[in-house]
């Protein structure tokens, strides 16, 4: 299956497609880390902004805008964040730390970022007294840039913009260097603390080093470290491209299922528990916590045109074929993309517990799903599903 | 008011740690140790870390932070340093050499007291946490004296609390022995073996030029406001005895000559410098590597 087709036969540019990818990856980063939706857009808009105002040049203004964006990626897997660590809370407040660092190794890795970016992300929690982490630097030693990301940080968490201001008056000296405090004082009398809408710099994105399906599979690849499902979005991608292509389904809408396979498991992201460890996928009991995850998956993507049409059917994975799923969707309501990977993640979660289990109590996967056809599962993609299946096994 | 420094040395132990990790290095001896923060953060990462330096509470910040494992400060520790102590009798004018010039009368009186206090402080990794935090409200002091309108006043006890209280936070084990001296730099380097060697030399005569929060606070330290850097500095390698260029290229091919054990020696410079360390390096080690993220942040790596 080839990813990122153009389904409206609109010509976008490679630049704008990368950076819708590099939109996610800020989306998925801020809820692997906690914060509030939009956290990355609002940083970056902050720091673009905040550095044209302390005379910045375009060139330090468009790294600005990609490290707020990128801000949060190395939360995604973080050994501190990641489910299922037995860490004492001080030792993961302390592998928390290198979130930076880590959001810094994943851009270094972008090859169509600007290179300033990787260091902006790993100095952007230093500060000023030298207490910041991850690399504790004080004083001069931390670039202008990071300090400045650090206050666009301020902004974007910031409820109110006069709440802003008084966090940086407090940090003055501390966290933020006097200077750039009084800098930041500045852009906020000119802008009222409302960083002005910022297009994305896709003029700065040297958009043919990097492919963006690669970057997706590496942003599905974190999701699933820090889901401990390693290896879940291969199996569910092939199985579902597998009954995609089984049951005749469009090229746009096998594009948009590659995209939600790599992607539905951004809604578990911050949850102690995956949904299948709660629930048996074929049990009522789990749609509501299905449904959750997949509002939560779909929501990381609003407002994000290339992945607009993989938010459907993320949206709607949770629905039942019976009409009692959430959305209420019946049958052919269903978007065919949404019936697919509902049927593949469940199959994925039956198959996984199949392959734990002793030789002696198995139940093959197949036995159980076959039962769910027509009530949770399209038949026909049931069907295709176990024909698959069988095929592979 | 005292001049501070424009441009500070960036170590930045993360990707130090990188450049150890593609090495697969797991020990590291840093003769030019200065505050250890880095020391710390490779230390959390499992790297087992010594480090060496003349100036005294460099040494003991880094038996808070590197040697110890363990040991904290708790709430009513705390607040035994940061107040004058019932029954106690301070040397209140300790440094009131420094009055009206750095600091004012309260903040010279607290200096003294502060001293005292940690002097009598039971635990040498009490002591190490101890002076970093109080050395962090003693830059602020030297920053708010710069820009006395843009930084909040704090009370001294409340910021010299909240600094102390927060080194808890880097206090940890990685299950191996580190270590930190007080030595020079070649004692250090032949003291220990380790898979690493990082020096990030000072730049000639730097012991003249050297910022004002660094020197100050090991005259705090020793006691002594009249204390000056080229005291410590003054027999050692890298003091006044290679102070001009070939004396100075010779120190350090003297360093690179007793790391000829260290099956990987990381260098770090600026690109401005480069061109005066990269030819020592070279003739010391056969296989080298220049890593230049930044201008400012360059890294010679030599392996045997």
């Amino acid at each position: 299956m080839t990813l990122f087709q153009d389904p409206d036969a609109v010509p976008r540019t490679a630049a704008s497609r990368l950076a819708d990818v590099l939109d996610a990856f800020g989306a998925v980063g801020d809820r692997a880390a906690g914060n509030a939706p939009g956290t990355a857009r609002r940083k970056a808009a902050a720091a673009a902004s905040i550095a044209r105002a302390t005379g910045r040049s375009a060139a330090d203004a468009n790294a600005l805008y990609f490290a707020g964006l990128l801000h949060a990626v190395g939360a995604i897997g973080n050994l501190g964040l990641r489910r299922g660590n037995t860490f004492s809370e001080r030792t993961a407040t302390m592998a928390r730390w290198d979130f930076p660092a880590d959001g810094a190794r994943v851009c270094a890795g972008i090859a169509a970022l600007p290179p300033e970016v990787a260091d902006l992300v790993r100095w952007q929690a230093e500060a000023w007294d030298g207490t910041g982490f991850p690399d504790q630097l004080r004083w001069h030693g931390i670039p202008i840039d990071a300090q400045l990301l650090q206050l666009a940080d301020i902004v974007a968490r910031a409820s109110d913009p006069d709440d802003a201001l008084v966090t940086v008056a407090g940090l003055a000296g501390r966290g933020i260097g006097p200077d750039h405090a009084n800098a930041f004082v500045r852009w906020f009398h000119l802008t009222g603390g409302e960083p002005e809408p910022v297009e994305t710099p896709l003029d700065a994105l040297r958009a043919e080093a990097s492919p963006p399906a690669p970057l997706l599979d590496l942003l599905a690849d974190r999701i699933d470290a820090h889901n401990a499902t390693e290896g879940r979005r291969l199996r569910v991608t092939r199985l579902a491209e597998a009954v995609a292509e089984r049951i005749g389904l469009p090229v746009a809408e096998r594009d948009a299922l590659g995209l939600a396979t790599r992607t539905f498991a951004a809604g578990e992201l911050g949850h102690a528990n995956g949904e299948d460890e709660r629930f048996d996928p074929l049990s009522r009991l789990g749609i509501a916590a299905r449904a959750e995850n997949a509002a939560a998956a779909a929501a990381v993507f609003d407002g994000n045109q290339t992945f607009a049409r993989a938010a459907e059917i993320l949206r709607a994975r949770a629905a039942w074929y019976d009409g009692t799923g959430q959305p209420a969707l019946t049958h052919d309501a269903i978007p065919k993309g949404a019936a697919v990977l509902a049927a593949a993640v469940a199959y994925d979660a039956l198959d996984s517990v199949h392959r734990t289990q002793i030789r002696e109590v198995r139940t093959a996967p197949a036995d159980s799903f076959d039962t769910a056809a027509g009530t949770q599962f399209d038949p026909a993609v049931a069907r295709a599903l176990l024909d698959v299946a069988r095929a592979h096994a | 008011m005292i001049e501070l420094h424009e441009r500070t040395r960036r170590i930045s132990p993360s990707r130090l740690h990188e450049i150890l990790a593609a090495h697969d290095a797991r020990s590291l001896v840093d003769p030019f140790m200065g505050l250890p923060t880095h020391l710390n953060y490779l230390k959390r990462h499992g790297i087992a870390v010594h480090g060496g330096d003349l100036l005294e509470w460099f040494v003991r910040v880094g038996e808070g932070i590197v040697v110890n494992d363990q040991t904290i400060l708790r709430d009513s520790e705390v607040a035994e340093i940061v107040e004058m102590l019932p029954g106690r009798i301070y040397p209140l004018d300790a440094f009131k050499a420094w009055e009206g010039v750095f600091f004012s009368e309260e903040q010279c009186m607290y200096l003294g007291v502060w001293l005292d206090n940690v002097r009598n402080l039971r635990s040498d990794g009490q002591t190490g946490l101890a002076i970093l935090g109080l050395w962090r409200v003693f830059c602020y002091w030297l920053q708010k004296s710069h820009a006395p309108d843009d930084m909040p006043d704090v009370a001294p006890s409340e910021l010299a609390w909240s600094y102390i209280r927060q080194t808890e936070s880097w206090v940890t084990t990685n299950l191996r022995h580190n270590t930190v001296r007080s030595a020079d730099v070649l004692t250090t380097i032949s003291a220990q073996p380790a898979d690493a060697l990082f020096i990030a030399p000072p730049a000639r005569n730097s012991f003249r030029t050297a910022d004002a929060r660094i020197w100050m606070w090991e005259a705090w330290w020793q006691g002594n406001p009249y204390f000056t850097i080229e005291h410590a500095y003054k027999d050692s390698l890298f003091g006044a005895r290679s102070a001009d260029e070939h004396s100075y290229a010779r120190a350090i091919a003297s360093v690179l000559s007793a790391a000829a054990e260290y099956p990987l020696v990381v260098l770090q410079t600026t690109e401005r410098r480069l061109a005066e360390f990269e030819p020592l390096v070279r003739n010391a080690r056969a296989r080298v590597e220049i890593l230049a993220p930044h201008a400012n942040e360059i890294y010679i790596v030599a392996k045997r």
